[in-house]
């Protein structure tokens, strides 16, 4: 018998009882679904966290330290960073400054969907550091900050709200009472996962001395060559810290997002992993209702078995007709489960994170197979006892 | 020319226990080709062993059997079934058809058993549905039609395959008289053209529509009588 009756028949007694095999399939539906979903959200949820942190920029170290005695380290720490040129593609300074921007009219005081903007005091380097691009314009330059020249470059959301579609460069805005020209805009990089990082400006550090009546810098972001340069940097760092602060008078904090990140994905394998275990479970009970529900068709159909039998069937042919049956039933209800896992993957994509998630085309090819072999697995005991029937015997079965 | 001949058949089944039963004990028979022969016992003389046996659904336990010159006592599960599907034809008292099949799907199934070409199939499942008088039902369900209907089906199953034997057991047990009679008819037709056909029952009335009526009782076979001129 050949592979193609084999289906046939498979296909006609499953169609024989159509709401019988749709129940059995069922739980083969609801399991492949309940991985692809559970799979997907995970991933999801994991994307738009891996999202948030890229538009940030990865291998970025940030070094703060703060002295109780009132010493400043400011030029210690800076050369030190800069020292690090092997390693680093740029450094900058980290200042803030808290207060509302005005345009003429305009001021980011009227704007409740962002509220105060960040404002950042920085070197020529922070866009660098920062994974900011410039789309029109010009960038901070060391020259600014050495001349002390009251300029600023306008994150997108901030230009878009003191401007709309007016070209920004050249404008004079007030920071703090200050006036500042505006010379660049830089591009849009949080989308709408996080809209909050372009609504910044950011002006040279020397700044410091008008806005904030300071000279001193705590705080330095350090953008690294590679993730294995960025580990390098915080030992480095680390070291010469502990070397220069003593705990008594002062203390520091040297972190990456890189390390964030890498516990992130950790926890979101584990979290992959123990969700698609528990849906993996259910699907496991559907394979135990498949070779259920095979054994209640293998007795219920001795008599068909011994007819075979009698008429010419081999043990192998009743064999691989049950098995194909089995393994039909479970490979129809896992393309039925891959596409209500879509399905469900869109719901939940819409309603957790409002963003269109995919389920991945591996994870859904591998759970149909998964099933398959489920099926033929479970179905095998059920087929190994209808192949063993003697036809003696099973002619005599009622 | 011998079809069959089975030579000092035992089936013993439990041997060596309390509670053993021969249900053949040493049964010896010759068949020719194109002979009709009836085997006839009351339930319980071991008439159904013997048809089993020489239908290869069982081996003896002791003896030997050759079908077509092919020894089959010492065959495998698999040999068997091939035998089965290439030299016998099976009709049965309650007819045996699959319920979920039509008329034409249940006449089919011996020649996918047989490994028979699909594009060969039609021919060979409609002529033999022709045969019985039924070619116009192929598409009907064994519970769509009459006993006598299904069991023609049945015939028409035994005879695509073009076996070397058809083995009728009872196949007028489930039938009233009228039909009963047109299937005894069939089979006696379908001798006529060369099948050789055995005859299981203990309606003594069936059988003297044979040629010749082997009687076994307590597993022996008791009598052997000639009815009419041998065919060879």
């Amino acid at each position: 018998m050949s592979f193609t009756q084999g289906f046939k028949m498979a296909g006609k007694s499953i169609s024989a009882n159509k709401v019988r095999s749709f129940l059995t399939m069922l739980g083969i539906i609801i399991g492949v679904a309940a991985v692809i979903i559970m799979v997907s959200v995970v991933q999801g949820s994991n994307r738009q966290w891996k999202e948030y942190y890229e538009s940030m920029g990865t291998n970025r170290v940030n070094v703060w330290a703060n002295m109780w005695n009132g010493d400043d380290i400011t030029d210690d720490l800076y050369d030190y960073c800069l020292s690090l040129k092997d390693l680093v593609i740029g450094v900058t300074p980290n200042g803030y400054y808290y207060g509302n921007i005005k345009y003429q009219s305009k001021s980011t005081e009227g704007n409740y969907e962002y509220g105060t903007p960040s404002i950042a005091l920085g070197s020529d380097l922070y866009s660098v550091c920062n994974n900011f691009t410039l789309v029109s314009g010009r960038d901070i330059s060391w020259l600014d900050v050495q001349n002390y020249n009251q300029v600023v470059v306008l994150g997108s959301k901030l230009k878009d709200y003191l401007f709309d579609y007016k070209n920004p460069i050249g404008e004079k805005i007030s920071i703090g009472g200050h006036r500042f020209t505006v010379i660049g805009v830089y591009a849009e990089k949080g989308g709408t996962i996080n809209p909050y990082v372009d609504y910044t400006a950011v002006v040279p550090y020397s700044m410091n001395r008008l806005l904030n009546r300071s000279n001193t810098f705590g705080d330095f972001t350090i953008k690294a060559k590679s993730s294995e340069a960025t580990t390098e940097v915080i030992t480095r760092l680390t070291g010469f810290l502990t070397g220069l602060i003593d705990p008594n008078y002062g203390y520091f904090h040297v972190y990456s997002e890189n390390t964030w990140i890498e516990q992130e994905d950790e926890a979101n394998r584990m979290m992959s992993l123990v969700l698609g275990g528990i849906a993996g479970i259910s699907l496991l009970v559907g394979g135990i209702g498949i070779m259920n529900i095979m054994l209640v068709t293998v007795r219920e159909r001795t008599r068909e078995i011994g007819i075979r039998k009698a008429i010419g069937g081999s043990r192998r042919s009743i064999l691989i007709q049950f098995l194909i049956e089995a393994g039909v039933i479970c490979g129809t209800g896992g393309i039925l489960g891959i596409l209500l896992g879509f399905l469900g993957t869109l719901v939940a994509g819409k309603l957790i994170f409002d963003l269109i998630l995919m389920p991945s085309m591996p994870l859904s090819i591998g759970a149909v197979a998964f099933s398959v072999v489920l099926g033929i697995t479970f179905g095998m005991y059920p087929a190994v006892k209808a192949s063993a029937l003697q036809p003696v015997e099973a002619l005599r079965a009622e | 020319m011998k079809l069959i001949e089975l030579i000092d058949a035992y089936k013993i089944y439990n041997e060596g226990f309390e509670n053993e039963v021969r249900a053949l004990a040493g049964v010896s028979l010759t068949i020719d080709k194109g002979e009709f022969v009836a085997i006839v016992g009351q339930s319980g003389s071991g008439k159904s062993t013997l048809m089993n046996i020489l239908g290869c659904l069982d081996v003896p336990t002791y003896g030997e059997y050759f079908l077509n010159g092919q020894d089959v006592s010492i065959m495998t599960d698999a040999e068997l079934s091939k035998i089965r599907s290439r030299d016998v034809g099976f009709i049965f008292q309650g007819f045996n058809l699959i319920g979920t099949l039509t008329a034409y799907e249940n006449v089919e199934l011996g020649l996918i058993y047989q490994g028979v070409r699909a594009s060969q199939r039609y021919d060979l499942v409609m002529d033999a549905l022709e045969r019985v008088g039924l070619a116009d039902r192929c598409n009907s369900r064994p519970s769509q039609m009459s006993g006598g209907q299904q069991q023609r089906v049945a015939i028409a199953r035994a005879l695509a395959t073009r076996p070397s034997v058809i083995m009728a057991d009872e196949p007028t047990g489930a039938l009233d008289t009228k039909t009963g009679e047109q299937i005894l008819g069939l089979l006696k037709t379908l001798n006529e053209e060369g099948a050789t056909v055995i005859l299981i029952t203990h309606n003594m009335d069936l059988a003297c529509a044979s040629d010749r009526i082997v009687r076994i009782s307590d597993g022996i076979i008791v009598e052997d009588n000639l009815l009419r001129g041998a065919m060879t």
